[in-house]
């Protein structure tokens, strides 16, 4: 007997042209609905997304193909994986008997899935189709039956789930009943089928009744599929589609970087009020999120009971984008349409609770960007409608007035340094790096300690600094992220004219702030430097030899990863091996820890805001720390440090811990 | 064009402010060097009884706008009535307060009046040229300018609360003017339905003289208690304020906030009591011309600041300077 199995047995040979007939306009339907969406995303302004076009189709592998991301959460990373596979492979296999039937067998008369490979073929169809039926259960499982808060439901779900699990039943019951038809040996390869067969009745009464079930099953099978394909682009299925381009066309820019609002003088609106200003590929994020919830179960905001959840912030402008679709693609607006989305579609709550630490963005397996969405609808709120609460005015104002967010007199700056032998580069211009102080470092009292202290640690290993001194103002970092671009810009290109006037190459911070700015934006307005966070540097000292630690310091710390230190510079390993250099000294982790860690709080302007909904961010981080009975809480940014020490004290924790920064750590070692 | 100076009277609800009396005081002496007459300018309903309390103070004429339509205050009815008088009497100098009333009208007046506004000021004179010289805080207060108006007339100033002191009264006798103000209902396009007022009858922190707060070294809410008894002997101007973490821990309610996200505030006296001083707090408090601070931690920031630092339990410290001001005031 011959090794392979007939196409269309039973149903007859004359149904492959109807069959190929409903498949056009299954497809047809299809790519009209893609087209309705896509039409919708080119209402968009343009932005280039196809620089680096090997690394795109790199990340088309890793993070489609091979669920790089999806995979960080095991459970519906592992059962994902199985579904998608199996479809996959079911998908390759409907297309190699596809190529076999219409273009090898119909014209050179060739069939090829025989023999051997009709065995291995069976096989590994049968057995990805067994993992997309075992990965749809369990699926449906977590989502019906664990319910976890991070999914919510809708028909769409379950309308999907039963579609692909009745398409892949149907499938191998059609198999099944074949084979308990037919009953070749060899069938054995096609092993779920195999299976399946025994339900069914012996060969021996293999009569009309058999090949009427068969028949049934087929058809149910046939149209069930077609229908699947039909629909994708009107459902959640159209992230087969969505979710591929929006790994394809991620951002490789730094994730700490807020695009600029480039000749800022001649503009006449500012931000994002309307669909429309949002670029093409923010729009497509809308349509590339499936709503797995990941950000928000990683997002500080959401986690303390305020009004933001990420996943609902990109959802709702995915649905105005929809409603709104027509209007946009006519040109043509309703009332509706025109309302600003700042406090119309996102409330304000909303937008000003996000402390843009990327909790979402890393977490996101399929790159939905929300940082920039934030800080685009913060600037239509700020700079075309003025409206934010007291507190910012009044952060804005103490930035215009004195360069720093208390208003303390700009002159008094350079204070802290009074009794120190330190001088301004303006004083002694050959040296090899600039202390950036920052904000934080040069006013205030906690904070200062910290400056001193690595000052006195960068003596200790003879590097040549200076200090710009009374000079010195806010590198713009907080503004930015408030909306305040034209703030931002004026204190940007300020400073670059200061560190072009004294030709500064190399910056040295502890604040994670500035660094990431002058790191990532500042060559938006042409400052380029070679930047370093003191953890990095002094690691770096540290390892040349040019720091020794004399002392032990007995304790137990744990450290705090700062957002703009961390996740979006990628510095983890630094402050860790920095801890660990010291002798006695006893490294913990928090659950919520390096690419995951919880922000303090104070990130995006929210330092400088009154939290009055739900719960206080740094007192959660704060019971997260002393869930590992540290007595030291490190932390490597001035905001975290500030955060952290506040939320010991109102919870009534000093006596148990105490948060302190690296440098101050290091220089009790020295 | 006369040379005679007028100053708007601010009452609220049938009480006159004090910063009306500084307003008197200051306004005599610019008279002295203009050569002109002091006037005052009270506008209210029922307000007639007032007008003998400003008497006394120097001014030569009191004007009375006492009508229904002014009953509260409102921006377009006060307008409309300073600028019919002004225009018919010409004076040379407009002096008014830098409350919020003050800042909300003496704009508007000024633009109605095609004339220029030094805002928010800290002292008055006048110039050998005889042009108004007023002294104005800029960029937060790290500079002084003095600011003229040189062509428009009349030149208009508001002069900042508590900056100037309350002169003796006992000088002439005024003549009492009432004036009949024709307001019709439409020249007021916003009415005032009802004014609600937050907790208690205290006054405005920003308006404050003396400061009494309060931080987290409070313990409790009843503890506030012994701020209140200290508030009130400094008598009134007095007022209590809490720290972030004193509102935080319920100890007292958040509209007496002082600091970055709270209230801006601007005393002549400030007691910290158990506030270590965090940044956020001082940004809020940082211009108090006399800061005392009362801590137990010797290295608490607020000491940074502090004119006057106490290292002791506030407990202790506190009820005796209440009864040392309570001393000194039945002395006065």
């Amino acid at each position: 007997m011959e090794i392979t199995r007939e196409i269309f047995w039973n149903v007859g040979h004359w149904v492959r042209w109807p069959v190929y007939g409903l498949g056009l306009i299954v497809i047809i339907i299809f790519v009209y609905g893609l087209i309705k969406r896509i039409r919708l995303w080119r209402t968009g302004k343009p932005e280039n997304r196809l620089d680096n076009i090997p690394r795109r189709i790199g990340s088309l592998f890793s993070f489609g193909l091979f669920h790089k991301r999806i995979l960080k959460e095991p459970y519906p990373g592992i059962t994902h994986l199985f579904l998608f596979w199996g479809f996959l492979v079911l998908l390759l296999g409907t297309i190699l008997i596809f190529i076999q039937e219409d273009l090898t067998k119909l014209i050179f008369g060739k069939v090829f899935i025989q023999g051997s490979f009709y065995l291995f073929f069976s096989f590994v169809l049968d057995l990805f189709g067994l993992l997309a039926i075992i990965g749809v259960i369990l699926l449906a499982f977590r989502r019906y039956v664990l319910k976890p808060d991070m999914l919510d439901n809708k028909p769409e779900d379950l309308i999907g789930l039963i579609l692909i699990f009745l398409v892949l039943v149907t499938g191998f019951f059609n198999e099944g009943v074949r084979i308990a038809i037919t009953r070749p040996d060899f069938e054995r390869y096609s092993f779920v089928g195999w299976e399946i067969s025994k339900l069914f009745a012996s060969p021996q009464e293999s009569g009309a009744p058999l090949r009427t079930l068969h028949a049934t099953f087929w058809w149910i099978h046939l149209f069930l599929a077609f229908g699947f394909i039909g629909y994708i682009a009107y459902s959640k299925l159209l992230h087969l589609i969505t979710s591929a381009l929006n790994q394809f066309f991620r951002s490789f820019a730094p994730s700490g970087e807020v695009k600029p609002i480039l000749d800022i003088e001649n503009q006449e609106t500012f931000g994002v009020a309307k669909l429309q200003e949002f670029t093409w590929k923010q729009l497509l994020d809308t349509d590339a999120c499936t709503r797995c919830g990941r950000c928000q179960d990683n997002c500080p905001a959401y986690l303390s009971e305020k009004p933001l959840s990420p996943k609902k912030v990109i959802q709702d402008l995915k649905n105005h984008l929809t409603s709104q679709g027509k209007n946009l693609r006519l040109g043509e607006g309703d009332e509706e349409q025109t309302k600003p989305i700042a406090g119309n579609v996102i409330s304000e709550d909303e937008l000003w609770a996000c402390t843009t630490c990327g909790a979402c963005q890393q977490a996101c397996p399929v790159f939905v960007e929300v940082i920039d969405k934030m800080v685009d609808l913060r600037r239509y709120l700020v700079l075309m409608e003025s409206k934010f609460s007291p507190e910012v005015k009044l952060f804005f104002k103490n930035m215009e007035t004195n360069y720093n967010p208390w208003a303390i007199g700009f002159a008094t700056r350079a204070d802290w340094a009074k009794d120190l032998d330190l001088k301004t580069v303006a004083e002694k211009g050959d040296v090899d790096y600039l202390l950036w102080v920052g904000c934080a470092g040069s006013y205030d009292e906690r904070n200062k300690k910290v400056t001193r202290s690595l000052v006195g640690l960068l003596q200790k290993a003879g590097i040549s600094f200076g200090i710009l001194g009374v000079e010195e103002m806010c590198c713009g970092e907080t503004a930015r992220r408030m909306g305040n671009e034209y703030l931002t810009q004026i204190l940007m290109q300020q400073n670059i004219e200061l560190f072009n006037k004294y030709g500064i190459k190399k910056i040295i911070t502890f604040c994670p702030h500035c660094f990431n700015t002058f790191k990532n934006e500042y060559h938006q307005f042409g400052g380029n430097y070679e930047v370093f966070h003191h953890s990095e540097f002094l690691w770096t000292l540290f390892k040349e030899g040019k720091l020794r630690w004399k002392t032990g310091v007995e304790m137990t710390a744990v450290y705090h990863d700062s957002c703009y230190l961390g996740r979006h510079n990628n510095i983890y390993d630094a402050p860790r091996n920095l801890l660990g250099s010291i002798k006695g000294t006893k490294l913990v982790e928090m659950e919520r820890t390096r690419e995951k860690s919880f922000c303090c709080g104070a990130g995006g302007g929210r330092m400088w805001m009154e939290e009055t909904i739900g719960t206080r961010i740094n007192h959660m981080r704060v019971d997260q720390a002393a869930f590992t009975n540290a007595s030291v809480v490190a932390t490597a940014c001035p905001y975290c440090l500030t955060m952290l020490g506040d939320g010991i004290k109102e919870k009534g924790m000093e006596n148990y811990m105490a948060a302190f920064d690296l440098a101050e750590l290091l220089e009790k070692a020295l | 064009m006369s040379n005679d100076v007028w100053i708007i009277a601010e009452q609220k609800e049938g009480k006159l402010k004090k910063v009306s009396f500084e307003l008197l005081g200051i306004g005599k002496k610019l008279t002295e060097k203009t050569g002109g007459s002091l006037s005052a300018l009270l506008l209210g309903h029922g307000v007639e009884n007032l007008a003998e309390e400003l008497d006394g103070y120097g001014a030569g004429k009191i004007f009375v706008c006492d009508s229904e339509a002014l009953k509260n205050y409102s921006n377009e009815g006060y307008t409309e009535a300073i600028v019919d008088l002004v225009k018919a009497h010409s004076p040379s100098i407009l002096l008014g307060p830098a409350t919020a009333l003050g800042k909300d009208l003496f704009p508007r007046v000024a633009a109605r009046l095609q004339t220029g506004l030094a805002s928010d000021c800290m002292g008055l004179e006048i110039s050998n040229a005889g042009l108004l010289l007023a002294e104005r805080p800029i960029f937060a207060g790290k500079v002084l300018v003095d600011t003229i108006i040189p062509e428009a007339r009349p030149q208009m100033a508001c002069l900042r609360p508590n900056v100037l002191p309350v002169p003796e009264k006992g000088l002439e006798k005024a003549e009492i003017e009432k004036v009949a103000v024709e307001l019709q209902p439409r020249d007021i396009k916003a009415t005032i339905k009802e004014m609600v007022k937050t907790a208690g009858e205290k006054i405005d922190l920003t308006e404050a003289s003396v400061i009494v707060a309060g931080g987290r070294g409070m313990a409790s809410e009843e503890n506030f208690k012994i701020l209140e008894e200290l508030a009130s002997a400094f008598g009134e101007g007095a007022a209590i304020g809490a720290s972030r973490s004193a509102v935080d821990s319920e100890f007292a309610p958040h509209d007496i906030q002082v600091g970055q996200t709270g209230k801006v505030v601007n005393p002549n006296l400030y007691i910290a009591c158990g506030i270590s001083g965090s940044i956020q707090h001082l940004a809020g408090m940082r211009t108090s011309k006399y800061i005392v601070a009362i801590n137990k931690d010797p290295e608490a920031p607020i000491f940074q600041l502090a004119d006057y630092g106490i290292v002791d339990d506030l407990f202790k410290i506190v009820p005796l300077l209440t009864e040392e001001v309570k001393k000194l005031k039945a002395q006065e």
